[in-house]
């Protein structure tokens, strides 16, 4: 009790004579969070809309017209059977006609009328489990009897694909990067607290404390400069973020943004204890080297 | 036998040698003068003992247990029986002088009740009665010294290693300190003093280890060696 109590103080009593530095690593811890932060909540929204972009994309599977009623069903049986099928619905002839039919104004042009007999082929649409498995899918449905075409953007798909893993990659370095840079920040400036007391903790190793004696003090600076750059970065974070969503919820409405309060909440306590873990691991690169008395 | 040194080297990494196959007995109770021209070894010596350095070769023993093969958690253990002086004092300026005394007791983990009392005693031993509450830069550097000695006995060392103590001090103050140590060393501390300063020792009567370019030139008391 009474040691933790000096842990405590000298903590304390670190971090009001060297008020210079306490501001510094503090704003640092602030800073580093703030941009780390903007780019967790960046990749998470990207990574939604990305998801969305994904789970809108279906299969136009287009059959012959010598299927009779049986055959067609007997086809859709089939269609359901293929591992990672999601969903099968069957769009007959007359529904996709009614269906282009209502993109024009009935009364000005009457498809039927003009075209005849419906041209337009009975059709299926499919939906996979997995978006990333439809041109895998849609080979294995072309395949079947009775198919004679299907269609799913193809070409754009794999496009797509390309850029979103290309878009998770990247955003996945650059949070890498940002953490390690706040690592390394917040270790600089702890260093150099550490290197205006190094006097007392060679004096101290000399007098017989233990490295965990000398390192405590520390670790419970590191961490709480940490956690406080952390705070603040996350109240300022959650202020520009909310500012933003209100805004743009109105103006690009089509861009999903996170909103949920639950997963918000998540995030920036996630992004709070980050800011206490930088500062722990801050405290360990630097004091180590100090200790070796 | 409190420390024994077998055949103990040291190189450093950039090849200096500072030790070459120093063998020492040291008993309990004894007061040990270390002397020797800058560079002789007497430093490593005495940063062997507290483990700061490591032999190259050799072993070294205190209390019988060897130091050499000690792992680093047991490192604290024997630095806690041993107390430090310094020739720069090394107190932290922003404590008090009763401050920087139980700090060496909080270190260790003493409880409050403990530390009150023994700093009490040690103020009075070191004769810092009635400054308990100065800040050092406030006092002389004999005053200074004396915190020093203060917190090397704080935690009732086995052994005072007091590595130049005198150094930065007036004659007539180093003799005061000099006083000091023999009365500790009067009341059962073994002691091993560093020095330069020949007219401290001349009239001591106590052993004295002469080294020479890392070996032991001569080892005896006054009379038995010259210095």
């Amino acid at each position: 009790m009474n040691t933790m109590r000096y842990f405590f103080s000298e903590t304390l009593k670190s971090l009001r004579r060297n008020q210079l530095l306490t501001i510094a690593t503090l704003s640092t811890v602030t800073i580093c969070i703030l941009i780390l932060g903007a780019a967790v909540l960046l990749t998470i929204n990207a990574g939604k809309f990305i998801n969305q972009l994904e789970s809108d994309l279906e299969m136009m599977v287009f059959v012959e017209d010598s299927l009779d009623k049986n055959d067609l069903a007997d086809l859709g049986r089939k269609i359901k059977q293929i591992p990672g099928i999601k969903s099968v619905q069957f769009i007959s002839k007359d529904q996709a006609l009614a269906k282009l039919q209502s993109k024009f104004d009935a009364k000005q042009y009457d498809l039927k009328k003009t075209v005849g007999d419906n041209p337009l082929p009975n059709s299926f649409k499919v939906k996979a489990k997995k978006p990333r498995d439809v041109p895998q899918i849609a080979k294995q449905i072309f395949k079947l009897e009775g198919v004679y075409k299907v269609n799913y953007g193809q070409g754009m798909v794999e496009r797509l694909f390309h850029i979103t893993r290309w878009v998770r990659i990247i955003s996945i370095i650059l949070i890498v990067l940002l953490a390690m840079g706040a690592v390394f920040l917040i270790a600089t400036t702890i260093r150099l607290a550490i290197f205006s007391r190094r006097k007392e903790i060679y004096l101290m190793k000399l007098i017989g404390a233990t490295d965990w004696f000398v390192r405590w003090p520390f670790f419970i600076e590191g961490i709480l400069l940490g956690s406080m750059g952390a705070l603040l970065a996350v109240i300022l974070l959650a202020l520009g973020y909310g500012t933003l969503v209100n805004n743009m919820q109105t103006t690009v409405f089509f861009i999903p943004l996170i909103n949920n309060q639950k997963e918000l909440l998540e995030i920036y306590l996630s992004l709070f204890g980050a800011g206490a873990v930088l500062g722990c691991l801050g405290t360990i690169i630097s004091l180590n080297r100090f200790l070796d008395v | 036998m409190l420390v024994q040194f077998y055949n103990v080297s040291k190189v450093y990494s950039n090849g200096v040698k500072a030790l070459n196959d120093i063998s020492l007995k040291i008993d309990r109770g004894e007061f040990i003068f270390l002397m020797g021209p800058s560079g002789a070894g007497k430093s490593t010596l005495v940063k062997m003992l507290i483990r700061e350095e490591v032999p190259t070769r050799g072993q070294i023993f205190v209390t019988s247990r060897s130091i050499v093969r000690m792992k680093r958690s047991e490192i604290p253990v024997l630095r806690r029986n041993i107390g430090m002086v310094f020739q720069d004092f090394k107190l932290l300026e922003n404590k008090t002088v009763a401050e920087n005394i139980s700090f060496a007791m909080k270190v260790v983990g003493a409880n409050s009740h403990d530390m009150r009392q023994r700093v009490t005693e040690v103020i009075a031993m070191v004769g810092l009665k009635g400054r308990e509450d100065s800040f050092p830069n406030q006092l002389s550097g004999g005053e200074q010294q004396r915190i020093g000695i203060a917190r090397a006995l704080v935690n009732r060392p086995l052994l005072l290693i007091a590595d130049e103590p005198t150094g930065n001090l007036d004659m007539d103050t180093s003799l005061e300190i000099m006083e000091l140590l023999y009365d500790i060393n009067r009341k059962g501390t073994t002691v091993i003093m560093a020095t330069h300063a020949r007219e401290l020792v001349k009239n001591s009567y106590k052993r004295v280890i002469m080294l020479d370019a890392g070996t032991v030139y001569s080892d005896g008391s006054l009379g038995e060696v010259s210095i």
